[in-house]
């Protein structure tokens, strides 16, 4: 099994190679000298990518986002416990499904609720 | 067998079920009335289902995930009791939460059914699920006021419990990693069958204990751990206050007591280990909250403090149980005992203090001066929960305190004792300054502080409670030998 | 896999996780620590890996990678100046010192123990008897159980927390 996610591992480094390598060619051109280095001020500033910003970056985002990525966690730990019971439903049988039934119950009220609420609307 | 074991779990799936009864109805009625009746109810079926099923035998469910035995089922009552009576005091409380109502409720039954789990539990899987329960409903109950210092007190409530759980984790993986088991009986067993004679020859084990006694000292404020309790306690909704001064203590007591006696309490000098560092921190626990406790002149911060100190006096409770393993001795009814006077005894005095604050919207000592005429009885009822935690005739704190004092002079440990005493003393000082206002200082108004029905009954079945264990403590005395028993002393 | 590369990965990964660690706490630029810790959670994927513990790890990466560095960087997002946390001051020593402590104890108690061995050998397919485990009988159904109210309370909790007044 482990060898089957070295492959992983041999695909992981050459991503991290690859962007780590790509940004640094021109720098290492430069510093050989194969590419010329006159600078002016068109040719620093951004290409293609809109206008120069006024003021800061930095926005406050509207905190009813974090209802979102709150009730997003909650719910996709249910696929971790539904995952593996799903993989093997067969074998679990009634059992596992009325399991599973009473844990879905359970959760799907605190969905209901999170709706009723009005959490999932954007005022 | 799951079938036949789901009878014996009954008392924590009625509880959840109106807990969720009450999130669906909250959701579709706007009669908000309900809600309370329900809830009350609820705990009540839980009591009904505890008590029908008190005299079975001890068993294991699940796979040893929890065991239904006198002990566990004993926490379940006081934690029911508890709950019952925070909710018949929310009455009018929960008014300033107005669309919130239905919640409260159901988080407050949420995290009384963590900590009846916890008090049973006897895997350290089922420990942590059940402890995590509890906790993540009660940071949400403590930040529910939404000002600024109930949601400090819900941050820092948060913190300080998400390290405390990972401390806690960490110690359990060291005995897991140990022992290569979860259930507690597995582990003890393996723990009984090493060849050592010493804690330094299993660093793991010894490290292991260490973090587990400092994952639970958050849950039961000891010291060192102790730091979030009044931040907390003053900036909580004053019914959780309450609520995690007496419930959540208890379930904490309860649990620790279980995994100290029945994992670590054979061999002889392993209990011999746990019970010194806990007699050393219940010195240092009580001397801290009682001298802190007397410069308070809030109220629910001096509270705050007083729950220190008290959590100090059980610890001494807990380490002569700790001592009595393989001993003839029977000292170990005194935490329990204790543990239902504190109970009744704190949640009285709180419920005074919330009956009170509701009125006058102050949780300032200087206050309460001349309550005696603003309300005679809110004031009565609130000087005899102060007689009992300080330990004096003809209240439940006197016999409690003469009940576990003796037993750890039994097991030998007179010099926590006598600390222990002088301590009482100090703590005199302070409650005896909130019974000088009550009763001795001037009002500032001649307005009358009157209380509503559910908070009335609730305090009159506290200070019942409080004098009943004072007057007659042999009725309960058999109930608290028996819930220990289990351990096999 | 040759015993020396799962040394060298392991090695690897346990350096980087304590790097990244190590630069949650420095890094003055609260993004950066965010940005840190995910880091930290993919490493400790790794070591999951490398323990034969295939389907951790894809939850490691789903809930903490996935979800967990998305709500800290939302909240991040959410704050209007908040983007340099404090300097630590004078209690960095005392924090140093309790934590270069704990850290001697526990390494102390680490090397110093026989840990119990398995003596089964790590299974092929992992998922499947995790769902006999989580939902099967004999098993921790119950404790599955506990984790849905866990969540249900965790839900009811969050939103009313973050309700407006």
């Amino acid at each position: 099994m482990l060898a089957q996610y070295g492959y992983v591992g041999i695909l992981l480094i050459c991503a991290i190679g690859f962007t780590v390598i790509i940004p640094l060619i021109p720098k290492i051109l430069m510093v050989m000298g194969l590419i010329p280095t006159k600078k002016n001020p068109t040719k620093e500033g951004q290409y293609e990518c809109g206008m120069q910003t006024i003021g800061k970056t930095w926005v406050q985002y509207n905190f009813r986002y974090y209802f979102f990525a709150v009730l997003f966690v909650l719910f996709d730990m249910l696929t971790i416990f539904l995952y593996p019971w799903a993989v093997n439903v067969t074998g679990l049988g009634v059992g596992g499904l009325i399991a599973v039934g009473i844990f879905l119950a359970i959760l799907i009220i605190g969905y209901l609720y999170a709706w009723r609420k009005g959490a999932l609307q954007w005022k | 067998m799951i079938m036949e074991h789901i009878q014996f779990i009954a008392p924590e799936i009625s509880l959840l079920c109106f807990a969720l009864l009450i999130v669906l109805l909250d959701l579709f009625i706007t009669q908000k009335r309900v809600l309370p009746v329900l809830s009350v109810i609820g705990a009540i079926v839980a009591a009904t289902f505890i008590i029908v099923i008190w005299n079975t035998p001890p068993v294991g469910l699940f796979d040893k995930m929890i065991s239904i035995d006198p002990f566990g089922l004993f926490f379940k009552l006081l934690i029911l009791a508890a709950t019952v009576l925070v909710i018949l005091a929310s009455h009018n409380y929960v008014l300033k939460f107005n669309k919130f109502q239905g919640e409260y409720y159901a988080l407050l039954m949420l995290s009384a059914v963590g900590l009846m789990l916890l008090v049973s539990a006897i895997n350290l899987i089922t420990i942590y699920v059940a402890l995590e329960l509890s906790s993540i409903s009660l940071y949400a109950l403590v930040s529910f006021l939404k000002d600024k210092k109930s949601s400090e007190a819900g941050l820092k409530y948060l913190i300080l419990g998400g390290v405390a759980s990972a401390i806690l984790l960490y110690g359990m993986a060291f005995i897991f990693g140990l022992t290569g088991n979860t259930c507690l009986t597995c582990i003890a067993e393996y723990v009984r069958g090493m060849p050592f004679k010493d804690l330094q020859e299993v660093p793991a084990l010894m490290i292991g204990l260490v973090l587990i006694i400092a994952g639970f000292g958050f849950k039961i404020a000891s010291v060192p751990f102790q730091m979030w309790v009044p931040d907390v306690y003053e900036g909580a909704p004053t019914t959780i206050t309450a609520y995690l001064s007496v419930a959540s203590k208890a379930a904490g007591f309860g649990v620790i007591a279980r995994v100290l006696m029945t994992v670590f309490g054979l061999p002889v000098w392993l209990h011999n280990d746990w019970a010194m560092i806990i007699a050393v921190l219940a010195a240092i626990t009580m001397t801290v909250g009682n001298l802190v406790a007397i410069v308070q002149t809030n109220i629910k911060r001096l509270f705050g403090y007083s729950s220190i100190a008290q959590a100090g006096y059980m610890m001494v409770g807990l380490a002569a149980m700790g001592l009595t393993m393989g001993t003839k001795e029977n000292v170990t009814g005194g935490l329990i005992f204790f543990l239902l006077s504190y109970t009744l005894t704190n949640l009285g005095a709180f419920i005074a203090i919330i009956a009170i604050s509701n009125k006058i919207n102050s949780d300032e000592i200087e206050d309460y001066n001349g309550m005696i005429k603003r309300s005679p009885l809110l004031a009565l009822g609130l000087t005899i929960c102060l007689i009992s935690l300080a330990g004096l005739p003809p209240t439940a704190g006197l016999i409690a305190k003469i009940y576990i004092f003796s037993g750890a002079v039994n097991m030998g440990l007179a010099w926590l004792v006598v600390i222990a005493v002088i301590n009482s003393v100090i703590s005199a000082y302070y409650y005896f300054k909130i019974a000088k206002a009550m009763w001795l200082g001037t009002p500032v108004t001649e307005e009358k502080v009157d209380a509503s029905w559910p908070e009335w009954l609730a305090l009159a079945a506290c200070v019942v409670g409080v004098l009943a264990l004072g007057v007659v403590p042999g009725l309960f005395m058999n109930l608290t030998t028996a819930a220990v028993r289990i351990f096999g002393i | 896999m040759p015993e020396i590369t799962y040394s060298i990965t392991f090695y690897l990964m346990a350096a980087i996780a304590v790097a990244a660690a190590l630069g949650v706490i420095i890094l003055r630029d609260v993004f950066r620590a965010a940005l840190s810790l995910i880091l930290l959670f993919m490493t400790v994927a790794g070591i999951y890996l490398l323990l034969h513990a295939d389907f951790l790890a894809i939850v490691q990466i789903l809930i903490y990678v996935g979800a967990i560095s998305v709500l800290i960087i939302v909240a991040i997002m959410l704050t209007r100046d908040a983007r340099q946390g404090q300097p630590l001051g004078k209690i960095k020593w005392v924090a140093g010192i309790v934590a270069l402590a704990l850290i001697g104890v526990i390494a102390w108690g680490v090397i110093n123990t026989a840990f119990y061995l398995s003596s089964t050998p790590p299974l092929e397919e992992t998922v499947k008897p995790l769902g006999n485990l989580l939902f099967g009988n004999p098993g921790y159904m119950l404790t599955s159980e506990i984790a849905a109210v866990l969540l249900l309370s965790a839900i009811l909790g969050a939103i009313a927390v973050i309700r407006e007044k």
